[in-house]
């Protein structure tokens, strides 16, 4: 395994993804993090505290995302329609990935697009950049003409896997939406058209009303659901998509309101490999040194090895 | 292109709170000791506070003073929803997480020494910072002049000015107490008819100033804002019209604050005339007037 060797983490955190070394189980989220340096502003934040860093959903051309409001607080959670404003492929290329200390954490580009044929143009442009692996979004809820067209249905899901499985060796991770109605149909299809790996869930649908005006709070009138609210929704998927991985070996970034250890803690259980952090960040930036601290403590109580014998540990009920 | 790393300038601190005063119409002046933000913080600065245990979704709020010696900040809210209903339910020795300073500052320069100073509402904490730092300023000979309007009852003394203030109507002599005891000229707005109060929009009170302002008055002048964003739209427009600088603090709504989510995006003009998507909390909260407004 290679992989960054500076972190002077619990080697038992360390877990295997498809090949590449993640010091941690822990992956902080795309549109969370920005373009990887945000967080920095933060005293004492550092990324060799996460596994890997999701960057922001790139598509081909610069896009200016939704009109505000594009966040709500909701119970437990959040709404956001950012609309993925982002700088495009070029950019990410040309400017924030030089810029990217490989040294640190592994860096996950995260794409989207609004036809087969973008997908793939972006994934052929990473194939030759640094960066460590793709994550494949067809699950934004936020884009209309996007990826939540391709990600509901099992078909186009696959065809957009294929076609950027055609275009690079990078270690393929497909963003799964929880908007559908068989999480599990549409992995096995993506599997077979060259996934490596899964992310387990992206937001959930939903609506902000403000009551008050008789409109929708957010700009998009629609949005993607987060936090701690959605957490039972993705340990369930995480569990689904799990029974078709094993077979196969694919690992899981099992995400979806993590807040501290436990939550991180069931989801490996659930059968992911490493977990994701997103809204939990904006409670606390400084929380992945406390969830790492917690799964090395959980470890140690239940005498466990490492964080991979935690993975898919669930005595499920006959 | 080679981009640096950000600096850690943000502070996550465990907040005491000293104290609170409750003023009209739910608004309240809140202490913390949080003492790294304290040192740190800037006029147009804000704070992220965790206002509950169960409301982990932090509220900004600007700074409305900070002391480095005694470690401590102060904001001045409205209760508006139930963050701030909660925020107000704090008692001295309660602990709040925070986040900050945050955002960039309001830029003064000493090329133009007076500094119109426009507060609206809970857009009033900035802009007090701003005239207390400005006057401190020893090197930079600011003058600060400071117009604030509300609609409800002002969170502070009031009292009559002995201060002149040109242009304004001899009526309009009402000034917030604690500035006039600094020597700062204040004069306040507000359409509901307070005594000493010019009767109207905030706006109106900068333009009798600027009217009455002669050319090379006018060289040495800059515009600073803070407020609801129709009146910093005629502020905009104001300081277009008397070809002023101009700087508005920006309100959007937040998740991380730190600059990770975009979720606080707002579009403004570039130097090129095209749209930019700008992030309120680290690329603001302070913008030219003119890259917002046009
Ligand atoms: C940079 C900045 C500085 C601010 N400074 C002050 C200040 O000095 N004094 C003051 O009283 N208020 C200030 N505000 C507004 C203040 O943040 C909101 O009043 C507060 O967030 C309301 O929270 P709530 O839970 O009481 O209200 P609710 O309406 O229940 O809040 C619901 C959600 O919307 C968000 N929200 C509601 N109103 C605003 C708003 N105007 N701006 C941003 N988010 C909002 C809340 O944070 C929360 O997530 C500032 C806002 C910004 C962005
Ligand atoms: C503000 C915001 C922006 C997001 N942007 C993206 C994105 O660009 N691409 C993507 O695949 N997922 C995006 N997501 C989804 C997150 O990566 C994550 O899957 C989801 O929020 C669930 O995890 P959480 O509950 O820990 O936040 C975004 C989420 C949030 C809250
Ligand atoms: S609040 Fe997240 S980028 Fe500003």
């Amino acid at each position: 395994m290679a992989g960054p060797m500076a972190s002077g983490h619990d080697s038992r955190l360390a877990v295997d993804f498809c090949g590449l070394r993640f010091s941690t189980p822990l992956v902080l989220l795309s549109g969370c993090v920005g373009f990887g340096d945000e967080y920095t502003r933060v005293e004492g934040f550092s990324h060799a505290d996460a596994g890997a860093v999701c960057l922001k959903g790139t598509t081909l051309a610069p896009r200016t995302g939704n009109d505000p409001h594009r966040l709500a607080e909701t119970p437990d959670g959040m709404l956001n329609a950012i609309g993925l404003q982002n700088p495009g492929v070029d950019a990410l290329l040309d400017d924030i990935l030089p810029a990217l200390d490989f040294s640190e954490t592994r860096f996950i580009a995260n794409v989207s697009g609004s036809t087969v044929e973008e997908y793939r143009e972006i994934a052929r442009r990473l194939d030759d950049s640094p960066i460590d692996a793709i994550e494949i979004n067809i699950s934004c809820p936020n884009v209309r003409e996007g990826g939540v067209e391709f990600g509901n249905y099992p078909e186009p899901s696959a065809r957009v896997v294929a076609a950027c499985r055609a275009v690079t060796d990078k270690v393929l991770i497909t963003k799964l939406s929880p908007n559908q109605a068989d999480i599990a149909d549409n992995a096995r299809r993506c599997l077979e058209a060259g996934s490596d790996a899964f992310a387990v869930i992206n937001t959930v649908a939903g609506m902000a009303i403000d009551a008050g005006t008789r409109r929708p709070v957010l700009g998009n009138n629609r949005g993607g659901l987060s936090g701690p609210a959605i957490k039972p929704v993705a340990l369930l998927k995480v569990w689904e998509v799990h029974q078709v991985c094993k077979p196969h070996a694919a690992p899981i970034i099992g995400q979806g309101g993590v807040a501290c250890g436990r939550d991180a803690i069931e989801f490996l259980i659930a059968g992911a490999t490493a977990v994701g952090i997103g809204t939990g960040l904006f409670y606390d930036p400084l929380l992945c040194p406390k969830i790492n601290r917690e799964i090395a403590e959980y470890l140690d109580e239940h005498g466990m090895e490492n964080v991979a014998a935690l993975s898919g540990s669930l005595e499920w009920n006959e | 292109m080679n981009r640096r790393k950000n600096t850690a300038a943000i502070f996550a601190e465990r907040a005491r709170v000293v104290g609170q005063q409750a003023f009209d119409a739910g608004q309240y002046v809140l202490k913390l000791h949080a003492p790294r933000c304290a040192a740190a913080a800037a006029p147009g600065q804000f704070i992220h506070l965790r206002c509950a245990a169960d409301l982990p979704l932090r509220r900004p709020y600007s700074i409305l003073s900070a002391d480095a010696a005694g470690g401590e900040v102060e904001m001045l809210y409205k209760v508006v929803g139930e963050g701030s209903r909660r925020l107000a339910a704090c008692r001295a020795g309660d602990e709040l997480d925070s986040l900050g300073p945050i955002g960039n500052a309001f830029a003064p320069s000493p090329e133009r020494p007076n500094l119109l100073l426009v507060g609206g509402g809970v857009g009033i904490p900035p802009i007090l910072f701003l005239a207390a730092r400005a006057r401190e300023d020893a090197a930079a000979n600011y003058t600060p002049l400071v117009l604030m309007g509300s609609e409800i009852p002002f969170p502070f003394d009031v009292t009559d000015s002995s201060l002149p203030f040109a242009g304004v109507a001899n009526g309009t002599r009402a000034t917030m107490a604690a500035l006039e005891r600094r020597g700062i000229a204040a004069r306040l707005a507000s359409g509901r008819g307070f005594a000493g109060c010019y009767r109207g929009h905030v706006g109106g009170l900068a333009r009798q100033w600027l009217d009455a302002a002669p050319p090379e008055q006018l060289a040495a002048t800059a515009m600073f804002a803070c407020g609801p964003a129709p009146m910093l739209q005629d502020i905009a427009r104001i300081a277009a019209q008397f070809s002023l600088p101009c700087q508005v603090a920006l309100e959007e709504t937040m998740a991380c604050g730190v600059g990770g989510c975009a979720g606080c995006s707002v579009a403004v003009r570039d130097d090129n005339g095209g749209i930019a998507m700008k992030r309120v909390c680290v690329d603001g909260p302070v913008f030219n007037a003119r890259a917002v407004f046009g």
